[in-house]
């Protein structure tokens, strides 16, 4: 089926309301909003799998003693770890772009949309057998780790079939990636609507394109070498056996080639979100747009450099370069800080749930940040690698940052895509239990990676200062765990008692809010002029418009 | 497309240059390659752009004082609005790619599931 798309001839009749889908036409509906929506709650789905994973690491480590098998333990933080990296912070800011571009650019839909739907489906096939990897495989489930470094991963000291079907898995989710990749890019590039220059995009669509150019980098790189690992374990291939030429540390190389660039890709896509957020609720333009564009496009070109900062302690790469080029993308994630920080000063800050959510993510990020720069110093590194502060540092961005940005965006977004507000009270609380319990989870990690504990141990002994941080950490996990648990209950009463949200419920910048909530067919019944980044402010301001 | 394509051929520039110090540092072939290879990505794009967008008269989505009224009612061609193809196409991949773990059998099932999803998906993408 197809239908003809056209660009938008304005029109005095109100927009129809948007069509409800069945279960077959959601699942085969190539309209980019639906495919958001369903990369958004699968992303949503395996973010609850990983979660419960990570409640039984914690389990685990609560006290000294065991619970678990060796391999059990190590099957678990092995797909936890992949499931929350590419299945679901990923993939989520992907379903974002695919819902939020178009709209955010005038445009119709994604260029192509079969294509679009093929990425989703790969995304989920992949998925699916990732988890089958863990869980449901003969002879062994996938236990090397989110980084199946070889030998570890070898035949040899991983026979069963599941390191098998995580690379098969892990490799459609970077093909999905790929086309991801060129759809968003081919839409952005050419199908914005008139006045839409490159230069009054809104801040998440930038990313987005740069987010999609490192996908473009950084994937194929690591399907080769993921390619190579099935085929020494399947064909009796020797691409990473000493033994038989190879050399494992290149591995190592292809998968952190696509490994850093990839905690850019996890992490661009919430910049621009909170970016979205902050001047919003600050009633103020974003701070130096052109600035951050540039940061933008400087933290993605020198995040393909910093690779081999994940090797450090292998000996076998020039430590100066990569700690150089770490140390240098402080300096425009930097800007960014003042970008934010500038947009707030001065500001009538509206305290919402968003908001909250996004000043979290500053808080937390910088940590990170600033934990990342220790780890760029190699002598370091030395110290504190594969230890439980790199375990800390990696959450710190990953959650802190990435997970409390894909919570902003759902408050901020749901009205948009649901027409229906969130309960504002409820999310304070959600927003208080996860910041919380966040920071009790993981800031007991740097304290036990200083004193020595390295990660994936499945045990650790008594009364050597592990203990009390370990017991803590594992309550921070209860009190996180009753924040997810309170946002799907604010979530179910949001959509079951509906308050309706208007089309604008929060005084947005982005062409998004020029439009009706939920967006129509083909997203837009008139289309307001494009005059600067801030196309619906000056749509209510014609006052104010340059 | 004039700065999608400025984007595009300074992160080329980029990548060479990193890779060529990166060499010249290292003498390492692994990253020095790898870095050569991200030039090529941006490269490619901005060649494609540089042949059908650079050398065309501006675009009103490039034209800062266009209105909407300019583009509105153009043709932007045929859209899809549902296909059921790339289920059928990620089963027939899965099949085929676990022939590699489960044996050969399974391309008995996987081969064939592949050949028509992606006939019928080009058939669907001609109508």
């Amino acid at each position: 089926m197809t239908t003809t798309a056209g660009r938008v001839v304005p029109s005095p009749e109100p927009a129809p309301p948007a069509h409800r889908l069945g279960p077959v036409e959601r699942l085969t509906s190539t309209d980019h909003k639906n495919i958001g929506v369903l990369y958004c709650v699968t992303a949503f789905l395996f973010f609850l799998v990983g979660g419960a994973l990570a409640g039984v690491i914690r389990l685990e480590l609560a006290e000294p003693g065991r619970i678990l098998a060796n391999e059990t333990y190590n099957g678990l933080f092995t797909i936890h770890g992949t499931v929350m990296i590419f299945l679901f912070v990923a993939p989520f800011g992907a379903g974002l772009a695919n819902y939020f571009v178009p709209l955010q650019i005038g445009a119709p839909d994604m260029a192509f949309p079969r294509l679009n739907l093929l990425s989703y489906w790969f995304f989920a096939g992949g998925g699916a057998l990732i988890l089958l990897s863990g869980f449901a495989s003969a002879g062994g489930g996938a236990a090397m780790g989110w980084t199946a470094y070889p030998p570890l991963s070898g035949l040899a000291h991983s026979p069963g079939v599941g390191p098998d079907l995580w690379i098969l898995g892990l490799a459609m989710v970077a093909v999905s990636s790929l086309m991801t990749a060129v759809n968003l890019l081919t839409t952005v590039f050419l199908m914005r609507t008139a006045a839409m220059t490159m230069w009054r995009l809104p801040i998440f669509t930038w990313n987005m394109v740069v987010v999609a150019i490192l996908g473009l980098v950084a994937f194929p790189p690591a399907v080769a070498g993921l390619s190579l690992l099935l085929i020494d374990r399947r064909l009796g291939g020797h691409a990473f056996d000493p033994l038989g030429g190879g050399d494992p540390a290149i591995y190592q190389h292809l998968f952190w080639f696509l490994g850093h660039p990839e905690v850019y890709i996890l992490i661009l896509p919430f910049f621009g979100v909170i970016t979205e957020i902050i001047p919003v609720f600050s009633r103020k333009p974003l701070f130096g747009y052109t600035g951050f564009v540039m940061a933008t496009v400087a933290i993605g070109a020198l995040s393909v450099g910093v690779w081999a900062h994940h090797m450090f302690v292998t000996g076998v790469v020039d430590n100066p370069f990569f700690a150089a080029m770490t140390l240098l993308i402080a300096v425009p994630t930097g800007v960014k800080f003042f970008n934010w920080t500038g947009s707030m000063w001065g500001g009538r800050i509206w305290f919402t749930t968003p908001m909250l959510f996004a000043i979290g993510f500053l808080l937390n990020f910088l940590i990170g940040g600033v934990t990342g720069i220790l780890l760029a110093a190699p002598a370091l590194d030395y110290q504190l690698s594969d230890s439980y502060f790199v375990v800390a540092h990696f959450h710190y961005t990953m959650v802190g940052g990435a997970v409390f940005g894909i919570f902003a965006a759902i408050y901020f977004w749901f009205p948009k895509v649901t027409g229906a507000m969130l309960r504002e009270k409820l999310g304070r609380i959600v927003f208080g239990l996860l910041f919380v319990g966040f920071n009790v989870t993981f800031w007991p990690q740097f304290v036990l990676g200083q004193r020595g504990l390295p990660r994936r141990y499945v045990d650790y002994p008594p009364d050597v200062g592990f203990d009390a941080p370990n017991l803590v950490s594992s309550l921070g996990y209860v009190v996180m765990a009753a924040g997810v648990i309170a946002f799907l209950v604010d979530v179910w009463i949001s959509l079951r008692t509906r308050v309706p949200a208007g089309d604008d419920p929060w005084g947005g910048y982005s062409l998004e809010w020029a439009t009706t909530s939920p967006p129509p067919e083909q997203n837009f019944v008139s289309m307001p002029p494009i005059r600067s980044e801030r196309p619906a402010f000056d749509l209510r301001h014609p006052e104010a418009r340059p | 497309m004039r700065t999608a394509t400025k984007l595009l051929i300074g992160l080329s520039v980029f990548g060479v240059t990193v890779g060529t110090v990166y060499w010249f540092v290292t003498y390492e072939w692994t990253g020095s390659v790898l870095l050569w290879s991200f030039s090529l990505t941006p490269l490619i794009v901005a060649l494609f752009a540089l042949k059908h967008g650079w050398m065309r008269a501006a675009e009103p989505e490039d034209d800062p004082s266009a209105s909407s009224a300019t583009l509105a009612g153009e043709d932007l061609g045929a859209f899809p609005t549902a296909t059921a193809w790339p289920e059928f196409l990620v089963l027939g991949v899965i099949a085929t790619g676990a022939s590699l773990i489960y044996g050969l059998i399974m391309l008995v099932v996987g081969v064939p599931l592949l050949a028509w999803a992606v006939i019928g998906l080009a058939r669907e993408s001609r109508s």
